[in-house]
């Protein structure tokens, strides 16, 4: 049994942390929270990185997986899932271009896209739309309502539920990075912050807490992990890994910011303290790809069939 | 990444299969009646044809009756009986917890004398650690060693003590000189079990059964031969107890007071006589155990892999005991849940693992105690202030 990242892997998982720590914060999510200003990393600069191109050249599923755990890490725009998502149902197509899928709701990273794929009538479409905004919870994840204008149907929807389940497996897996950062940044407040004359770390009230997000975490990371490698090796165990993966990291990252703001306090609660913009990717995730209860729902009726 | 087997553990896993399946009419079941009732002939002759094998105290040196295997060797026994329904071995604490204790401090006289026996069974062991005032605070307690001659009077209580009344020796961790710090004071024996005044009384618990007891000590003498470790060197002596503790329950992947396939089989018949809208809240509570405990599976085999590369099991391993237990936990109560009007009636199919699950929370470190150890050494968060540190035992007891 070698349940656990090749040492390819973490060096992988290395570089992204070196690209992703300079390139993005979760400043930028607030910048573009009160001026519109563009998230980051951005495409381009992703894009000149190849980490969006990793299933297309040949990587894995779970080789993209590392990497979106790092982009997680700092909140970066675009998402994983969506280059994931979309070399898996279109494999020949350009991400570069800006590519998203329109499932019936606010689509991913749909607000600066050019290329749209939908599933028409069980027919794959593709083709351009109009993307239109709302206020955003999260401005990192280019949520936009697309109305698609000109399609022409394509090959490839016998992938399309595949593809959904890797960008399920993908946003898990940058859920699993974004609620490993949140838990490490309570951590470190609880132990600088002190109260009634030590640090508030030494109480069992607010240790447990944290605690129990990071219990939280290492099960999301054994769940990410199980759900990249069925998605590479074992396509009959996909559906449920992918379900499992997707509904915990939802309860997991939830979890993990609410911790955050609440050991923090006053501050956690405040605009220009992070806490809030890791919160508010929780708030949207958790519904995206399919919601938390249509996941939890998906594991019960695969494990009882 | 791959969950096989390397080629020698798949060799060492066929040979384990093999040995199990040819032998299966003397090993004990799941569920074995006979040793609820207190008949433990069937699970003696177990433990006893597995040791015959090669099979019990795998990790253990050759010299001591072991076979100086590899903790990924245990694993794949303990993952082979448990396949093959077999128990855990009734001389476990034994095997896990007292035998190398034995064999990091005993002298090479006990060593003789005890632990080819300890192994194949012919004599059972139990841990005497926890006392009325001393649980998670292991050493608050209060057994009082005192030295006469060559021996050793000892008085006190234990409590929570598994096996005790079928045991045969025990390790015994007492307080030699209260004058010095808690930690400082303590001394380690193996105490003959049928010694004039011990008494042993089974303690029932909330489920019904009873598996541990309270142990009584009575001017209990003790030759010094039986000592283990130096005088006032108990706690480091019980520190190799807990490590092979964590060593033993260590592997992962295995089920906690709960059968997860009974469960599921059970839960995928009943849920089909549900209405609709309760069919759906059943599905949503069971979606949300079921990926907890496939988490708690996968974390398992995560640890499982270090064990394979060679590691020790480290504090981490607590976090899939916590997040184990509140899974089985749930899961047990949904399948009472679904058993619809018998709900109200002990004798359910999940009744009794519901009663005694709250248990496993307890048990070999409380949720709380393991939330500790998680917070302190791999979080790194600081420790409680300890109201009785720099202070005697004696003084710590006025607090």
């Amino acid at each position: 049994m070698n349940f656990d990242l090749s040492d390819e892997q973490r060096a992988l998982g290395s570089a992204a942390r070196d690209f992703f720590s300079k390139a993005a914060s979760p400043a930028d999510s607030r910048n573009a929270l009160e001026d519109g200003s563009p998230t980051a990393p951005g495409l381009k600069s992703v894009v000149d990185t190849g980490f969006h191109a990793i299933l297309q050249e040949g990587g894995s599923v779970l080789d993209l997986a590392v990497v979106a755990t790092e982009a997680g890490r700092v909140l970066a725009a675009p998402s994983f899932a969506g280059f994931g998502r979309v070399s898996v149902l279109a494999p020949g197509e350009d991400l570069a271009a800006g590519v998203a899928v329109v499932d019936g709701g606010p689509a991913l990273d749909a607000a600066t896209a050019t290329v749209f794929y939908a599933l028409q009538d069980g027919a794959l479409v593709r083709g351009t739309g109009s993307a239109v905004q709302g206020e955003h919870i999260d401005p990192t994840r280019g949520l936009a309502t697309v109305t698609l204008d000109s399609t022409s149907p394509v090959e490839g929807a016998d992938r399309w539920t595949k593809a959904l389940q890797v960008g399920q497996v993908l946003l898990a897996a940058e859920g699993l990075g974004t609620a490993e950062r949140a838990v490490e940044l309570g951590v470190q407040y609880a132990k600088d912050r002190k109260a009634f004359g030590r640090a508030i770390g030494s109480y069992q009230a607010v240790k447990h807490a944290l605690v129990n997000a990071f219990v939280g975490v290492e099960q999301l990371r054994s769940l990410v992990w199980w759900a990249a490698w069925a998605a590479d090796e074992a396509p009959a165990e996909l559906p449920l890994a992918a379900a499992a993966a997707k509904g915990l990291a939802a309860t997991v990252l939830e979890q993990a910011t609410e911790t955050l703001i609440q050991v923090h306090g006053g501050i956690g609660f405040t605009w220009e303290h992070d806490a809030h913009l890791f919160w508010r990717r929780a708030k949207v995730d958790r519904l995206l790809l399919g919601d938390d209860v249509e996941a939890y729902d998906t594991v019960a009726r695969l494990a009882l069939a | 990444m791959n969950f096989d087997d390397t080629p020698e553990e798949a060799a060492y896993r066929a040979q384990v299969r093999s040995y199990i399946e040819s032998h299966r009419d003397q090993l004990i079941s799941s569920g074995d009646s006979a040793r609820r009732e207190g008949d433990l002939t069937k699970a003696r002759q177990s433990q006893r044809v597995m040791y015959e094998g090669g099979y019990v105290g795998i990790t253990w040196p050759k010299e001591h009756g072991g076979q100086g295997g590899s903790p990924m060797q245990q694993a794949i026994v303990d993952q082979e009986l448990g396949r093959a329904g077999v128990p855990g071995h009734v001389g476990l604490i034994g095997i896990g917890m007292c035998g190398p204790t034995v064999i990091g401090h005993g002298s090479e006289d006990q060593k003789q004398r005890y632990l080819k026996r300890l192994l194949s069974c012919e004599d059972i062991w139990c841990q005497l650690f926890s006392e009325p005032a001393s649980g998670s605070d292991l050493a608050a307690l209060r057994t009082k060693a005192v030295r006469e001659g060559d021996s050793w009077r000892i008085n006190g209580q234990k409590v929570w003590t598994t096996l005790a009344q079928y045991a045969d020796y025990g390790i015994l961790l007492t307080r030699t000189d209260p004058t010095l710090a808690k930690h400082k004071g303590l001394t380690m024996f193996v105490v003959d079990m049928k010694a004039p005044g011990v008494t042993v009384r089974p303690l029932r618990q909330m489920s019904g059964s009873a598996e541990f007891n309270e142990v009584f000590f009575d001017d209990v003498i003790i030759p010094d031969s039986e000592r283990l470790g130096e005088v006032n060197d108990g706690w480091r002596v019980g520190l190799t107890t807990l490590m092979s503790e964590r060593l033993t329950l260590g592997g992962g992947g295995g089920e906690m007071g709960i059968s997860t396939s009974a469960a599921t089989a059970y839960l995928s018949q009943q849920i089909k006589d549900l209405p609709e809208d309760r069919q759906a809240l059943l599905r949503q509570d069971f979606g949300r155990v079921w990926t907890q405990l496939l988490a708690t599976r996968y974390t398992g085999y995560r640890q499982l892999s270090a064990i394979s590369k060679g590691a020790l099991p480290g504090p981490e391993a607590s976090a899939g005991k916590l997040a184990g237990t509140a899974a089985s936990r749930k899961l047990a109560d949904l399948g009472v849940r679904a058993s619809g009007h018998q709900a109200l009636w002990f004798d359910g199919p999940f009744q009794a693992s519901q009663a005694g699950l709250p248990g496993l929370s307890i048990a070999g470190g409380t949720d709380e105690i393991l939330r500790n150890v998680i917070g302190e050494r791999v979080l790194g968060l600081p420790a409680e202030p300890r109201a009785d540190k720099g202070l005697s035992f004696e003084e710590s007891v006025k607090l």
